[in-house]
């Protein structure tokens, strides 16, 4: 077998599926790529068997067939080569791999192609289509708040919840959470499922700007499909905690303020703060906002005042400054609004004017103070 | 002569520290409940021949019984040594007597165990401001309040005064002046020094190190390299320099349980079914104080008392006991074939959320799902 290819174009796409293949992989095939030609379509997998990721390219080959690549060694040789077409030819008996470019002759030693496992083929009958760049929103919006405890399976994970033509997204690691929803979806299903932190990444930095992508499962597994690239991975197979049960319902203290001088005094402040806890300090009354933080183990302290909005009883709470100042940075209005009931309770943090279609609420504990 | 650089400056030797230590607690209680054990060899816990000795009188520590010594080791080497089992509700009860009396005198009190602790006399609430009087005064109280006697140690340092409480024991006292603190500790065999192990120790006199003298040869530099962090307390405390405050609410590290089995343990299920009962029994403690830990620790000990720890570590406290458990089980698992049999099994958490509190420092809050049926 044999085919040509522009430098270039091959390793973008091998780029994308590159991500797929574990630092670590369990079994030595997983190490590579698998390449599989038909009519002059080169498909390129990559997998973990967890998630895989499959896209194509059209090359000039001389017939069909399929071959194991290594991927690091051919990842490099990519890299170092400037733009040009080269030529791979593959023995079709010992699948020893030779690749031609312009300078000369590059030889490797490639695998069976059948010895590549199997990934996993969508099922076509539950599809959901949305907007790559609402997906994308989505994705940015809620993979900062999973949790990497492995204790609690469900929470390392983005919670899809599909209701028909709208889906809501949820994150969680029980110090902060964040709901995202958006409407710009075409599906006739109501469905959810937990799509682990790793295929979001992934997904994150293959997905194009303004395509579709078609989203499909089953009881085990999502598939991703964009222009021509897909992305299947195994879902987090646990129960996800009743979110909605955790967000408070009354709380009559609601504070608005510019998001960016916020954010810009937290991050100041911050850096006065306690290290475990980043615990800062709000103390709210009527148009004034007091941010504050101490370290008694090194005698460092910080105070600013900032203007706000403020309607109901003056109260004091402590937060993870880290915390607010990754969510604030997730917020695009220029002013945001916190609603909050009391210095245990969590506080609601919400975008004063919400963005068409979209609505995004995020929660955050408090940080006790222990005096 | 030295030069007198080896003196700390500004080195603080205000502070009036007591150790008190009751002299082979366990026996002594029960020679003083069981006249006819009197004046003779005992040895408490382990009876039979798998246990280990948890105390030894003084009688028996003649023919070289130590206390977590194996019973039959213990049998052998004093033939008519006697066995009784352990009484905790009574060394307890003893316990609260004696920290009642130290109350007396002031509230900055830590206990180290039911028959040890530092007290802090510098401001006493009761008596002469002579810390050597009022170790004399506890000293008397416990003999009249339990008839038992306790050793105990004065200085202006908690290392000094634990070192001084074993110089006269049993029934005795030493007092370390600040004066007096270097060329004791210069004097002092290395063995002796608290908190360098019989592991350390034995390294130190192959490098040709014997006494405090010796030691404070070293640089703080050298120490490190060769024992780490714990190369500058070295560093310091034989250099007379201990600051550590005595302190009445001391925190918690970690909370464990084990076990030592009348029989060794050879299958997996059994093990499973012992470690799953001590799990419990910690996980209910953690409950009740609302403490929980991020890392898991199983021990694992050996006939040959080879003793094999496991641990893991998680980003979050485990809070729950169906995942406790797996993480215990998983451990053992993981571990056991390099272990083979076990005479005891333990588990403990540590890195615990409580250890982080101080003062000014906030506890981060959690949201609270609902708790799922597992």
């Amino acid at each position: 077998m044999k085919f040509s290819v522009s430098s270039n174009d091959l390793l973008k796409r091998l780029q994308v599926a590159g991500g797929a293949i574990s630092s670590n992989p369990v079994l030595p095939i997983l190490e590579d790529f698998l390449f599989r030609i038909e009519n002059n379509q080169l498909s390129i997998t990559a997998t973990d068997l967890e998630t895989s990721i499959i896209t194509s390219i059209e090359v000039m080959a001389d017939k069909d067939g399929m071959v194991a690549v290594p991927a690091k060694i051919l990842l490099e040789t990519l890299k170092a080569l400037p733009q040009q077409p080269i030529t791979f030819t593959v023995n079709d008996d010992n699948f020893g791999i030779e690749i031609t470019s312009a300078y000369g002759k590059y030889k490797l030693a490639g695998e069976n192609g059948e010895d590549f496992p199997n990934i996993p083929e969508a099922d076509t009958v539950d599809t959901v289509t949305v907007p790559s760049r609402s997906l994308l929103q989505g994705i940015n919006n809620t993979l900062f708040a999973t949790s990497s405890d492995e204790l609690r399976p469900a929470m390392t994970g983005v919670y899809f919840q599909v209701d028909f033509n709208k889906v809501i997204l949820v994150a969680t690691d029980a110090h902060k959470l964040v709901k995202y929803a958006f409407s710009d979806v075409v599906s006739e299903v109501s469905t959810t499922f937990i799509v682990p932190k790793k295929a979001l990444n992934l997904l994150k930095g293959a997905l194009p700007d303004g395509e579709e992508v078609t989203l499909s499962f089953n009881k085990a597994n999502a598939f991703f499909s964009f222009a021509n690239t897909s992305m299947v991975c195994r879902l987090i197979d646990a129960r996800y905690p009743d979110y909605n049960a955790v967000i408070p319902v009354d709380n009559p203290n609601v504070l608005s303020v510019s998001r960016t001088d916020f954010q810009n005094s937290l991050k100041r402040i911050a850096i006065y703060a306690n290290k475990t806890t980043n615990q800062v300090i709000l103390s709210i009354s009527d148009g004034s906002l007091t941010v504050s933080a101490q370290d008694l183990d090194f005698s460092n302290e910080a105070t600013e005042q900032l203007t706000c909005t403020y309607d109901g009883d003056p109260m004091t709470i402590g937060f993870n400054a880290r915390f607010l100042v990754e969510m604030l940075g997730i917020l695009e209005s220029d002013e945001v609004k916190i609603e909050m009931s009391s210095a245990t309770r969590a506080g609601i943090l919400l975008p004063t004017e919400e963005t068409e279609g979209e609505e995004i609420l995020m929660l955050v504990m408090p940080v006790m103070l222990s005096n | 002569m030295k030069s007198p650089s080896i003196l700390i400056p500004r080195l603080d030797t205000s502070r009036k520290i007591i150790h008190i230590d009751m002299d082979a607690f366990y026996a002594s209680v029960e020679q003083r409940d069981d006249p006819s054990l009197r004046g003779k060899p005992i040895a408490v816990g382990g009876g039979g021949l798998r246990g280990v000795v948890a105390a030894a009188s003084y009688e028996a520590r003649r023919y070289g019984v130590r206390s977590a010594m194996p019973s039959v080791t213990a049998q052998r080497l004093c033939p008519s040594l006697i066995f009784v089992r352990h009484r905790f509700d009574v060394y307890k009860e003893v316990s609260s007597q004696i920290r009642e009396i130290f109350h007396e005198y002031t509230d900055l009190v830590e206990p180290l165990s039911l028959d040890e602790a530092y007290l802090d006399v510098t401001e006493p609430k009761l008596g002469p401001h002579s810390a050597t009087l009022i170790a004399q005064a506890i000293r008397t109280k416990i003999l009249e309040r339990t008839q038992l006697t306790a050793s105990a140690g004065i200085s202006y340092c908690k290392f000094l005064a634990k070192v001084a409480s074993d110089i006269n024991k049993p029934d005795g006292m030493k007092v370390i002046l600040p004066d007096e603190a270097l060329a004791f500790l210069s004097a002092l065999p290395i063995e002796k020094f608290h908190g360098i192990g019989k592991v350390t120790a034995s390294k130190l006199q192959r490098m040709g190190i014997r006494t405090g003298e010796h030691l404070r040869e070293l640089t703080e530099i050298q120490l490190v390299k060769r024992f780490g962090k714990a190369g500058r307390h070295y560093y310091r405390i034989v250099r007379g320099q201990d600051e550590r405050p005595v302190n009445p609410n001391r925190i918690r590290k970690s909370i464990g349980a084990e076990r030592t089995y009348s029989e060794n343990l050879r299958e997996l299920p059994i093990m499973k079914e012992k470690l799953a009962y001590l799990t419990e029994k910690v996980f209910d403690y953690m409950k009740k104080t609302q403490n929980f830990g991020r890392t898991v620790t199983i021990k694992m000990k050996t006939p040959e008392f080879q003793v094999f720890t496991r641990s893991r570590s998680f980003n979050s406290e485990v809070r729950q006991l169906g995942e406790l458990r797996k993480v215990v089980f998983a451990l053992l698992e993981e571990n056991i074939s390099e272990v083979g049999e076990v005479r005891l099994l333990g588990m403990s958490i540590s890195n615990l959320e409580r250890e982080q509190e101080g003062d000014g420092v906030g506890i981060q809050l959690l949201l609270e799902f609902p708790e799922e049926e597992e």
